[in-house]
C-alpha cells in the first residue's frame, strides 16, 4: 500500500506531500469521529466513573450523601461470603463449559471438513441455527424440556420408570446452564474452526499421509497445531464471556413467571457472581459496592487473561506468515 | 472468500487420497469403509438430531392444545395441530405494539450503528494517521471487552439524565458504532483495489465521494452482513431493554419473558410457544437469505 501511494505522489513536491499526509489524518479522524467519542463518552467515562463510585458509597440516588469510602467496597467484597461463593459457581461453570463447547465444536468442524462429505452446507447450517434464536426463545425451549412438571426429558423418562418428576431447574440448575450454553455456542465456534481447518494447506497433510503417517498422526502433527491460534483465540472469547453470564441463569429460573422477572434469583447453584453483582447495585441500589464487584471481576478476567496468554508460546503454533487462514 | 469454493476443492484432493486406498482394496475392505461411512454420517446425524430436537418440541408445544401439552403420559405429536394458537398468540396481547417496539428500536439502532461503523471502518482502513494503529487496537481489545462492563455504569448515568425507558440509548450506541462492526468493514475495506482510490483522487473527489461512490456500493456483502448482526443483537436481545425500558416500553422480548395468561391468571403456554415461535420466526428466515454472508461475517470477526 505503502508503494503505490508513493508512486503516485511522485510528481507532487515535497511540502504538498506533508499537507497531503495532513488532510488525510484529518479525514481519518472525521471518519472515526462517532466512534471516536462513543468510546470516550460510552465506554471509557462509564469506566472510570465505575471506578471513582467505587471508592465511595453512592446509592444511585442522592449526591449530598456521598462519603468516601477508600478501599472499603473491596476490602468488603474480599469478606463477602455471596460474592466468594458465587465467584466460586461462576469458575466452575466456565471450567466446565469452556472446553467442552471448544472441544464439541471442534469436533463436529473436523467431522464437517472431512473428505467427500455429503450435505456438508445442510449440517452446517443446522448446527448454526441454535445461535441465532434469539435467548428468551431459547430459555424458553429449554423450559419446556427440562420442567419438573410438563418437560420431555421427564416425560420421556417416566415412559421407562412412571412418575418420574426431577426438578432439573431447581436440583441440577448448572448443568441445566451448561447444556445450554453449548447448544448456543458451538455454531459460532463450529463455523470458525471449519474456517481454520481449511485454512491448513492440504500439501502438509498430503506429505504427512504419503510419508507413512496415518490419519491420527497426521491430525496430531499437522492439522492440530496449525489450529491452535484459532482454538487460542476461540479460548480467550469463551474465558470472558462465560465470567460475565447474567441473564441465562436469571431467565432460566424467571421464564413464564408473571412478574418480577428481573428481581428473579437462581437457585443457589446457579447463583453466579455478575447476578449478585446485578442485585447489589438493582435490587438493594449499592451502586458504590456493586461497581467494586464489578472492578475486581474486570481485574480477574484481565488476569486470567494474561496468563492463558503466557501458557500461548507451549501450545500456541505461529506461522511467520499465515496465508490460509485469510479467507 | 467463497467457503464453499474451499470446501469443494478440499474435498476431492483428499478424496483422491482416498480413493486410490480404495481400489486397492478387497470386497471385506470395501464392506469395512461402507461400515465407517455409515457411523460416520451416523454420528453426524444423531448430533444434528440432539440439537434440532429442542427446536422442534417447540414446534409441536406451540400446536398443541394447554391439556395435551399438560398430559401424563407424555404426548409427543398433538392429536390435530391446534393452529389457532397463533392467533390467540397475535390477538390476546397487543402483540403488533410489542413487536413494533422491537422494529423500531432495531431498525433505529441498525442504521446508525451500519453507517457509523462503515465510516470508521473505511477511517482504519484507508488513511495514514498518527494515531491509527493504537486506535485499533483498542477497537480490537473493546470486541473482546464484554458489554455488561459498561453497561452497568452506563446505566447509572443514564438514570441521572433521565434516558432511562426511552430509546435514546440505542440510538447512542448507533452513532457510537460497534466495534465488532468496525472490524468487520475494516477488514473488508482493506482489500479494495488502491488504483480505484488513486483514479477519483486525481480527479480531485473528496474522500467523502470516494467512501459514498467508490467504496460503499461495493460493499454489498458485509453491509447486509451487518445490518443483520445488528439487527439480531437488537431484535434477540433482552438483557438491555429490560433495564433501559420499562413496562410501557416493553418489547415483544421484554413480554414474552413471562407466560400469557386466561382471565383467571393461569398460564397459557401453548399460546406463549406460538407467540415464542413467531417472535423467532423473522430471524431464521432472514439466516436462510443471507446465511452466506452470515458464515463470512462470523469468520472475518472469529479469525483475527
Amino acid at each position: 500500500m505503502a508503494a503505490t501511494s508513493q508512486s503516485v505522489n511522485l510528481p507532487l513536491r515535497r511540502g504538498k506531500r506533508g499537507a497531503r499526509a495532513r488532510r488525510v489524518a484529518r479525514w481519518f479522524y472525521l471518519f472515526i469521529g462517532p466512534w471516536l467519542l462513543g468510546f470516550v463518552c460510552l465506554s471509557l467515562f462509564p469506566l472510570l466513573f465505575a471506578l471513582v463510585i467505587s471508592f465511595t458509597n453512592y446509592d444511585g440516588l442522592n449526591l449530598l450523601s456521598v462519603k468516601f469510602l477508600g478501599l472499603g467496597n473491596y476490602l468488603r467484597a474480599l469478606q463477602d461470603r455471596n460474592a466468594i461463593f458465587a465467584l466460586q459457581r461462576t469458575m466452575i461453570f466456565a471450567l466446565v463449559s469452556v472446553p467442552l463447547n471448544l472441544l464439541f465444536s471442534f469436533c463436529i468442524a473436523l467431522m464437517l471438513t472431512r473428505e467427500r462429505l455429503r450435505a456438508r452446507g445442510v449440517f452446517r447450517t443446522l448446527f448454526y441455527l441454535p445461535s441465532i434464536i434469539p435467548i428468551v426463545a431459547t430459555v424458553w425451549i429449554w423450559r419446556l424440556i427440562m420442567d419438573r412438571n410438563f418437560g420431555l426429558i421427564n416425560g420421556l423418562l417416566s415412559l421407562i420408570s412412571p412418575g418420574t418428576a426431577v426438578a432439573w431447574l431447581v436440583d441440577y440448575p448448572t448443568m441445566v446452564l451448561i447444556i445450554m450454553s453449548l447448544w448456543i455456542g458451538t455454531g459460532g465456534a463450529m463455523i470458525i474452526f471449519m474456517a481454520g481447518l481449511q485454512g491448513v494447506p492440504r500439501e502438509l497433510e498430503e506429505a504427512a499421509l504419503i510419508d507413512g503417517a496415518n490419519l491420527f498422526q497426521m491430525f496430531r502433527a499437522i492439522t492440530l497445531p496449525l489450529v491452535t491460534p484459532v482454538v487460542f483465540y476461540q479460548l480467550i472469547l469463551g474465558i470472558i464471556f462465560s465470567l460475565q453470564i447474567l441473564i441465562e441463569p436469571i431467565l432460566l429460573t424467571g421464564i413464564g413467571s408473571t412478574n418480577g422477572l428481573m428481581t428473579t434469583i437462581p437457585p443457589r447453584p446457579n447463583y453466579m457472581y455478575m447476578v449478585h453483582v446485578y442485585n447489589q447495585i438493582f435490587s438493594n441500589q449499592r451502586f458504590g459496592y456493586g461497581a467494586a464487584l464489578l472492578w475486581l471481576l474486570f481485574i480477574l478476567t484481565l488476569a486470567l487473561t494474561l496468563i492463558v496468554f503466557r501458557t500461548s508460546r507451549y501450545w500456541v503454533y505461529y506461522e511467520v506468515e499465515q496465508e490460509g487462514a485469510r479467507t | 472468500m467463497s467457503l464453499r469454493a474451499n470446501d469443494n476443492e478440499r474435498a476431492s484432493t483428499t478424496g483422491a487420497a482416498f480413493s486410490s486406498v480404495g481400489q486397492r482394496a478387497t470386497d471385506a475392505g470395501r464392506a469395512q469403509r461402507a461400515i465407517r461411512v455409515f457411523l460416520y454420517y451416523g454420528v453426524l446425524i444423531a448430533a444434528v438430531a440432539a440439537f434440532m430436537i429442542p427446536i422442534i418440541w417447540l414446534l409441536l408445544g406451540s400446536l398443541k392444545l394447554n391439556a395435551e401439552f399438560r398430559a401424563y403420559p407424555i404426548k409427543i405429536l398433538p392429536r390435530s395441530p391446534i393452529w389457532n394458537n397463533y392467533y390467540d398468540a397475535l390477538t390476546l396481547v397487543p402483540f403488533f405494539v410489542y413487536a413494533g417496539r422491537s422494529l423500531l428500536l432495531a431498525l433505529l439502532y441498525t442504521v446508525l450503528v451500519v453507517i457509523s461503523s462503515a465510516f470508521a471502518g473505511f477511517g482504519f482502513a484507508r488513511h495514514r494517521a498518527p494515531g491509527r494503529n493504537t486506535l485499533f487496537i483498542l477497537v480490537v481489545a473493546m470486541v473482546m471487552v464484554p458489554q455488561i462492563v459498561t453497561i452497568i455504569p452506563q446505566f447509572m448515568l443514564y438514570s441521572r439524565l433521565g434516558l432511562v425507558g426511552t430509546y435514546w440509548p440505542w440510538v447512542l450506541w448507533g452513532i457510537a458504532g460497534s466495534p465488532f462492526h468496525i472490524f468487520l468493514f475494516r477488514q473488508f475495506f482493506a482489500g479494495f483495489p488502491k488504483e480505484l482510490e488513486d483514479a477519483a483522487e486525481i480527479d480531485g473527489c473528496t474522500r467523502l465521494r470516494v467512501f459514498g461512490q467508490i467504496f460503499l456500493p461495493n460493499a454489498g456483502p458485509v453491509l447486509a452482513a451487518s445490518a443483520i448482526f445488528a439487527f439480531q443483537w437488537v431484535w434477540g436481545d433482552f438483557f438491555l431493554q429490560s433495564i433501559f425500558l420499562n413496562e410501557s416500553h416493553a418489547t415483544l422480548a421484554m413480554k414474552l419473558a413471562s407466560a400469557y395468561v386466561d382471565p383467571h391468571g393461569n398460564p397459557l403456554y401453548t399460546q406463549t410457544l406460538a407467540a415464542v415461535v413467531i417472535y423467532v420466526l423473522p430471524l431464521i428466515v432472514v439466516f436462510f437469505l443471507a446465511q452466506k454472508q452470515i458464515v463470512r461475517g462470523v469468520v472475518t470477526t472469529g479469525l483475527k
